[in-house]
């Protein structure tokens, strides 16, 4: 090779190898890297869990809910129920948005109006639609009525009411908001190149405790192996989206650790409607022909916690008195036949092919059936086309799952009463007390409800109840941060660890 | 000439007429997108309304010349996904992809081409059948895998590069390589095919026995022919990775265009899937209008003007 061309070459190499970025970041900035990038940064245009997560450091909320489905003060700095159906509150005078505009009663009237747009299609206004009523009293006072007692009121708000500014909306119009958002969280943005990373940087006058990183950058990386190596080389500081075969390799490595955070309850509906599963024994017969506990041993490392109903053991509400149903395809032959189907039945069961590990489960649960008589044709589908199917009432049997909040409202709710959805099933007894539940404001009562509602739907079986797999996310030595069990990305309460 | 471009520009309008045709049915074909925009408890009147206010209760082919009328008017919508304009989109990460395939391409021709005349000069011998089966290789691995690999070694273990993302040309190594490799094999045998077909002809005879040096004869005579099926394929391949990397761009976490097409057609965000379609069918047409000009320079026996 002639000289020119060697050095040439050993210059391009150089500078390339000089444009490196720094393996650790800088210690007051803090990389986070999840599956996918932010669609926007409006939590009332998304309802998609990377966005939220990036959303709750730029917004803030009146309240922050906890892992016990209660709260605490945010932007709310005090409030009382002045009846049954209304709480007044009042918003700490101190808090202002980055653009410098405060947050008064009248930007929370402006921001739950907002969220009731019609034309806005906010994909969290479900979860608001028990209130009916804000009326400003002054400046940093309003109330807020619901139509009903309702008990996870303030823990919805805490999530779903993200306090925006009426001024700035009003000059830059929705769709601009959606990727210029300024917000009353400790963090405000500072750039956002799409496709590469989300600039965020701390609000000097934030109401609350100084975030710990001044600088917090969130970037996306669809494939897993690459997330854990750009942890493992100190790129990131923080992972979300670990699939469990590779957690140990974390572990091992010496260099970062696990946090738990949300869990992940995937289950199987089954159409009841339809023969022959509008029979309660052909459905127990389902449940009883699975065996979790092999499947949670060969796929999650036996982390799934096995469910009994359709309530996760880890929230408050789940029957003290349910047993999971246990593997036992002699039972389940057992009732099919009692059912007059003494050679077994054909099903069909649907799974998206986006979850995570859904294949092998949905091939281990059709082998089991199959053991018990249940001969299932697995029918993969990709995600539009598994929603278009789903809300069509095509599915016999289906795979989805949810997220197991501490709140069973949330997911209960939106899962099992017929006014929320009722494409395969309905119980007008569980519609009923699903209705009380959320009108019991004392804890304990509420969760006898929850239980017997636990239990009646365990026995008339319209799901085959799987597990709820914990989900991790993968933290740098040098970082101090917990999970927590909504699963979002929150960073505000990650820092140094010394 | 300008009558001979007047008809390239004739057969571009009709080709990017039919692709539009073409990938806006299929894309509607595929499924109704108001589904996934409004949440699980959406009523039936909401979805109906929403299915109203976008237009996708109007008869296809309306759809199909509304969607024209504005494109023709440089209007491609907003994603339904994204809620920015389309093109908006687009263009921001065209330039990625850009640098992808062109970094991928220059790599490849670089090393392939040397390679490739090398092996058809000393064909048989070991560097031949060495890097005939270099090219094998590279042929058939799977980018998926080289591309971990290459983060494996490159980043976790020597920590010499970035895993994945875009900002420094240090970023670009890896993905360029992983692109390039099955690139590389793919010209190195083409050129040493043609070198091989090329050398075995009269003139080059002619040349050896005038006492010209092997290195004129090779360089100068024969590889000027082997160009020209070398910039043909080259040309279509620069198209096929404007848009056909999203498996490096999802290992890498490379901003392109790929991704962002695929993405669109699982969101069934039908104004991005179109709009993604026309550009990088008006860049294919231009990467093979620029491969035919080229000829014209390759090879001065190839005119497409007519002589006054």
């Amino acid at each position: 090779m002639k000289k020119w061309s060697f050095f040439t070459l050993a210059g391009f190499i150089c500078l390339a190898l000089a444009g490196a970025p720094a393996a650790v970041a800088a210690s007051d900035t803090l990389v986070v890297m999840q599956e996918a990038e932010p669609v926007g940064l409006d939590l009332m245009q998304s309802s998609i869990q990377t966005t939220m997560s990036v959303c709750y450091n730029i917004h803030d909320t009146l309240f922050h809910p906890q892992e016990d489905a209660s709260v605490l003060p945010a932007l709310a700095e005090k409030w009382e129920k002045i009846d049954d159906l209304t709480w007044k509150i009042t918003l700490r005078k101190d808090a202002v948005f980055h653009n410098g505009e405060p947050v008064n009663a009248a930007a929370v009237k402006f921001s739950y109006d907002r969220a009731n747009n019609d034309a806005l299609k906010n994909p969290h206004r479900g979860k608001l639609s028990a209130f009916t009523e804000l009326k400003v009293i002054d400046d940093y006072t309003f109330t807020i009525k619901t139509e009903q007692p309702y008990a996870p009121g303030l823990y919805m708000l805490g999530y779903y009411l993200p306090i925006v500014p009426p001024k700035y909306i009003q000059e830059v119009g929705d769709s601009k908001y959606n990727t210029d958002p300024i917000g009353s969280g400790p963090y405000r943005l500072k750039k956002w190149v799409r496709g590469e990373e989300i600039v965020l940087e701390a609000f000097d006058k934030y109401y609350g405790p100084q975030p710990a990183y001044k600088n917090l950058i969130f970037k996306a990386s669809p494939e897993e192996a690459s997330r854990i190596a750009a942890l493992l080389t100190g790129e990131a500081q923080v992972i979300s989206g670990i699939p469990v075969h590779q957690r140990k390799k974390i572990q091992d490595s010496g260099k970062a650790y696990l946090t738990p955070q949300m869990g992940v309850m995937p289950y199987i509906g089954i159409n009841t409607y339809e023969a022959p599963f509008d029979d309660v024994r052909i459905r127990q017969a389902i449940n009883y022909a699975i065996d979790k506990e092999l499947i949670n041993k060969a796929l999650f490392d036996g982390q799934a916690i096995i469910c009994a109903g359709p309530i996760s053991p880890r929230t408050f509400g789940a029957s003290p008195n349910l047993k999971p149903y246990p593997y036992d395809p002699d039972k389940s032959r057992a009732l099919l036949k009692e059912a007059g189907h003494p050679d077994g039945i054909q099903a069909r069961l649907a799974y998206p092919t986006y979850m995570s590990q859904i294949q092998e489960q949905a091939e281990a649960i059709a082998a089991n059936m199959g053991k018990a008589g249940i001969n299932v044709t697995l029918e993969p589908f990709e995600r539009a086309v598994m929603w278009e199917r789903y809300k069509g009432k095509k599915h016999q049997l289906y795979i989805y799952w949810w997220d197991d909040a501490p709140e069973p409202d949330r997911y209960m709710y939106s899962l099992f009463n017929s006014k929320s959805r009722d494409y395969y099933y309905k119980n007008p007894t569980v519609d009923e007390l699903l209705d009380k539940g959320r009108t019991i404001m004392d804890r304990t009562e509420r969760a006898k409800v929850y239980a017997r509602i636990d239990e009646l739907l365990y026995q008339d079986a319209p799901w085959a109840f799987l597990y709820v797999v914990p989900e991790v996310f993968g933290v740098a030595n040098d970082v101090d941060y917990q999970g927590r069990r909504d699963g979002f990305l929150n960073m505000r309460y990650a820092k140094p660890k010394m | 000439m300008l009558q001979y471009l007047f008809k390239r520009l004739w057969h571009t309008v009709y080709v990017i007429i039919g692709i539009s045709v073409i990938s806006f049915f299929f894309i509607h074909l595929s499924g109704d997108p108001v589904m996934l925009m409004l949440p699980g408890d959406a009523s039936h009147q909401e979805i109906e309304d929403l299915r109203q206010q976008l237009g996708f209760n109007d008869p296809i082919y309306v759809q199909y010349l509304r969607f024209a009328w504005q494109a023709l008017r440089g209007e491609f919508g907003q994603s339904l996904y994204y809620k920015i304009p389309a093109m908006q989109l687009i263009l921001e990460r065209l330039p990625a992809s850009l640098e992808l395939a062109a970094a991928a391409m220059l790599i490849a021709l670089v090393v392939a081409v040397p390679i490739g005349i090398i092996s058809a000069v000393r064909r048989g011998s070991l560097l031949d059948m060495g890097s005939m089966f270099g090219a094998l290789f590279g042929l058939s691995m799977p980018h998926f895998w080289l591309g971990i690999m290459l983060i494996m070694i490159f980043s976790v273990r020597l920590g010499w590069l970035p895993t994945s993302g875009r900002g420094t040309l240090a970023h670009l190594i890896m993905p360029s390589v992983a692109l390039g490799l099955s690139l590389m094999a793919m010209f190195a045998r083409l050129t040493r095919s043609v070198m091989l077909e090329v050398l075995s002809l009269d003139y080059i005879r002619t040349a050896r026995s005038k006492g010209l040096k092997e290195r004129i004869v090779v360089s100068k005579h024969a590889f000027k022919n082997a160009l020209i099926p070398l910039v043909t394929v080259a040309g279509m391949q620069f198209g096929f990775l404007l848009g056909g990397t999203v498996i490096i761009e999802t290992v890498f976490a490379w901003p392109g265009v790929g991704r962002l097409v695929v993405q669109a057609i699982f969101n069934r965000d039908y104004p991005l899937v179109q709009a993604v379609v026309l550009v990088l069918a008006v860049i294919f047409v231009a990467v093979n209008f620029i491969v035919d000009m080229l000829y014209m320079y390759l090879d001065p026996q190839i005119s497409y003007f007519e002589d006054k």
